[in-house]
């Protein structure tokens, strides 16, 4: 077996991305959680630029940036204790949730080692290249998916406000205490 | 056979099982939407791993990575916007306090 710079890469990012995933659960800290979230999507990033998908890690690594940032700002404003300092346990049924996760781990792992996936390319065009053909891709061909997850988007922007938004005649009877 | 491609879905698996575990065991929604988006994270990383190495003259593969990537972010403003009318209407976004979703 030949161990390709690009294997040492896919490892190295591949060992952070599922570490890191690893501590947001670990950590009593929700803030350190969402800035454990952000540097495992950012790692996963890297792992795309490794695997040569430029215009997607650079993408995933900008997008998540953004996102865990917001959700670090949501985790102090609705978390009981986001600094984590009265280290209260927030899980439950933790039994059945680590025999899922260890069930499902084992499941993707033999599908993906037993499974025949075919012949291996290894060669991948420019990313010049690659980018055109996306762009080609996304404005030709598969023109109407593209456009049908922009309708997605302005549909759940306009929901995620309704929901969000108060409303009238309840702006002083905020913060009931559950019942 | 491609050891790089077996190793990202090694990989892949891993942050599903992380994803799965953290959806299940955690109590606050933020939390669970953690794990949702670790679940989406795997998907992304197999759908590049198939298309780097099994498809890589086909764009299409990039550009369902892109879908996923759209679901990720309307996952997270949907789930906020639950969230906040949740606080609102109840204080907390702790799921064990949401009894009432399941009468």
């Amino acid at each position: 077996m030949i161990i390709s710079a690009q294997l040492i890469f896919i490892t190295f990012f591949g060992l952070a991305a599922v570490w890191f995933g690893i501590v947001v659960f670990r950590t009593y800290s929700m803030v350190r959680s969402a800035i454990a979230l952000l540097f495992s999507q950012t790692a996963l990033g890297a792992l795309f630029l490794t695997l040569q998908a430029e215009f997607l890690g650079v993408l995933q690594i900008m997008m998540m940036a953004t996102e865990m940032s917001v959700m670090a700002i949501f985790m102090v404003m609705f978390m009981m204790d986001p600094g984590g300092l009265g280290k209260m346990d927030m899980t439950h049924q933790k039994r059945l949730s680590i025999i899922a996760g260890i069930v499902t781990f084992i499941a993707a792992v033999a599908v993906a080692v037993y499974i025949d996936w075919g012949p291996i390319t290894t060669v991948n065009d420019a990313p010049t290249i690659q980018i055109k053909a996306l762009g080609i891709e996304l404005l030709g061909r598969s023109m109407l998916v593209f456009e049908t997850a922009g309708i997605t988007i302005l549909t759940a922007m306009i929901a995620a406000i309704a929901v969000a938004i108060q409303p009238k005649g309840n702006i002083n009877n905020n913060h009931k205490e559950p019942k | 056979m491609g050891i790089e491609l077996i190793m990202s879905l090694i990989f892949a698996a891993a942050l599903l099982g992380v994803g799965i575990y953290g959806a299940l065991s955690q109590t606050n929604l933020v939390m669970i939407m953690m794990g949702i988006e670790l679940i989406l994270a795997a998907a992304l990383l197999n759908m590049v791993a198939f298309w780097k190495y099994l498809h890589p003259d086909n764009p299409a593969g990039q550009m369902y990575v892109l879908i996923v990537m759209t679901v990720m972010a309307l996952e997270m403003a949907v789930g906020f916007a639950l969230a906040i009318a949740r606080f609102r209407s109840r204080g907390s976004v702790e799921m064990e306090e949401a009894v009432e979703l399941k009468e």
